[in-house]
């Protein structure tokens, strides 16, 4: 019944996520790639910042929400929670290599390179290698208990990386510019403001929209599998 | 399912429109042409020339002077007269750079009166396609696995969804 409630509130309101975010990614594109000004020293390459900055952050929000999930699932044990922290995974893994992606792209025009080994691209790069070795493990294990409370643990762990993530360009001595938006101040041009804001917010919505999504689409997998195991029990009963 | 895919063909045509307004900014105010190209042309304003400074035709602008240099790509130059200021130290030898204005084609010169950075704009294109498409691939298989898992399921009646009241 808790697995019916959760799948039944996710139906309710996905919808309104995906609108917003729908809404707000194509204000920011629009306002990103038509009328916001080139960068003083980037030039157009900027426009890149209002891709990349997006996924990067919606990558570890991605991540966070894996954390928080794999602590609901071992304290609650639901199998509908497991769902949604494998759901969380795919799309953290997926949001993590649109960051590497686009930041290789941004890196070759920027710092003449397509890769560096500074410490906020390294530290997310593991990032993206620890959710690999997630997924590989839910792969690995056929216990449906053991394959969760595992993966719950490996999650866990792997959020250490986070913080370092997050500090590393304040830490170390970085080729990587520190944050453009923090509690310090805005250092960003109010035009190029608009759609980092828009498409930050946006790109955000669409992962709790996809997140929404695709633990249905985990949870409904597994309920007709359950389903047709047990139809050809009774067929060979 | 009919909903489902009309949704997104009307998804499709609103990005597919964005995408085209900023194609339509990048030929208006952002792509350039190279020395041949304008050379080919007859006497012209609003022209955005790209080129490397030719290595040793550079010379530095005195007070009231303009500056003079050669811009070269793939053999073919063309001489450039450049009236601003240089405050972002852009013009040297051996860079390429872009500078807008007004070819006259009789004189044989290019008479700049903005200089700008290459757009690299291959770049910003490359970033957009290889995020956006593969997320829209992505999401459309996800909703419609999902559409086709619940039309399954209730014809296997495993799940009855709650009616949220």
């Amino acid at each position: 019944m808790v697995a019916t409630h959760f799948i039944g509130k996710l139906r309710k309101f996905e919808k309104w996520f995906g609108i917003v975010a729908g809404v707000l990614i194509a204000v920011g594109l629009y306002t990103g790639l038509v009328t916001s000004s080139p960068d003083y020293y980037q030039g157009e390459v900027v426009r890149i910042m209002y891709i990349h900055v997006p996924f990067a952050q919606t990558a570890m929000l991605a991540y966070s929400s894996l954390f928080l999930c794999s602590i609901w699932y071992l304290w609650k044990r639901e199998s509908v929670v497991d769902n949604a922290c494998h759901a969380a995974a795919g799309l953290s893994l997926f949001f993590t290599a649109g960051g590497l992606l686009t930041g290789s792209i941004w890196g070759k025009p920027t710092w003449n390179a397509w890769w560096v080994w500074d410490p906020r691209l390294t530290s997310f790069a593991i990032m993206f290698l620890t959710l690999v070795g997630y997924l590989m493990l839910r792969t690995f294990l056929d216990d449906k208990e053991k394959r969760a409370t595992f993966s719950a643990i490996l999650a866990i762990i792997g959020f250490i990386d986070l913080p370092i993530i997050h500090f590393s360009v304040e830490w170390w001595r970085s080729l990587h510019q520190p944050l453009s938006v923090s509690t310090r101040g805005v250092s960003i041009a109010p035009d190029m403001l608009i759609p980092f804001t828009l498409m930050s917010f946006g790109v955000g919505l669409l992962f709790t929209y996809m997140l929404m999504v695709r633990t249905q689409m985990l949870y409904l997998e597994h309920l007709l599998e359950a389903k047709q195991g047990r139809l050809l029990n009774e067929g060979q009963g | 399912m009919r909903a489902f895919y009309i949704r997104w063909v009307i998804l499709l045509a609103i990005f597919g429109g964005i995408a085209g307004l900023g194609g339509l900014r990048y030929i208006r105010e952002v792509k350039t042409i190279s020395p041949k190209d304008v050379m080919a042309q007859s006497s012209v304003a609003g022209v955005r020339l790209m080129g490397m400074i030719e290595a040793g035709s550079f010379i530095k602008a005195l007070a009231g002077e303009p500056f003079r240099f050669n811009l070269s790509e793939k053999g073919e130059k063309v001489a450039v007269v450049f009236s601003g200021e240089d405050t972002d130290s852009l013009l040297r030898e051996l860079k390429t750079i872009v500078v807008v204005g007004r070819w006259d084609r009789e004189a044989g010169v290019f008479h700049a009166s903005e200089i700008a950075l290459v757009p690299n704009y291959g770049f910003i294109t490359s970033a957009y396609v290889f995020s956006l498409v593969p997320l829209g691939f992505f999401l459309f298989y996800m909703e419609r696995r999902v559409a086709l898992l619940y039309v399954m399921i209730k014809e296997e009646k495993a799940y009855q969804a709650e009616t949220g009241q």
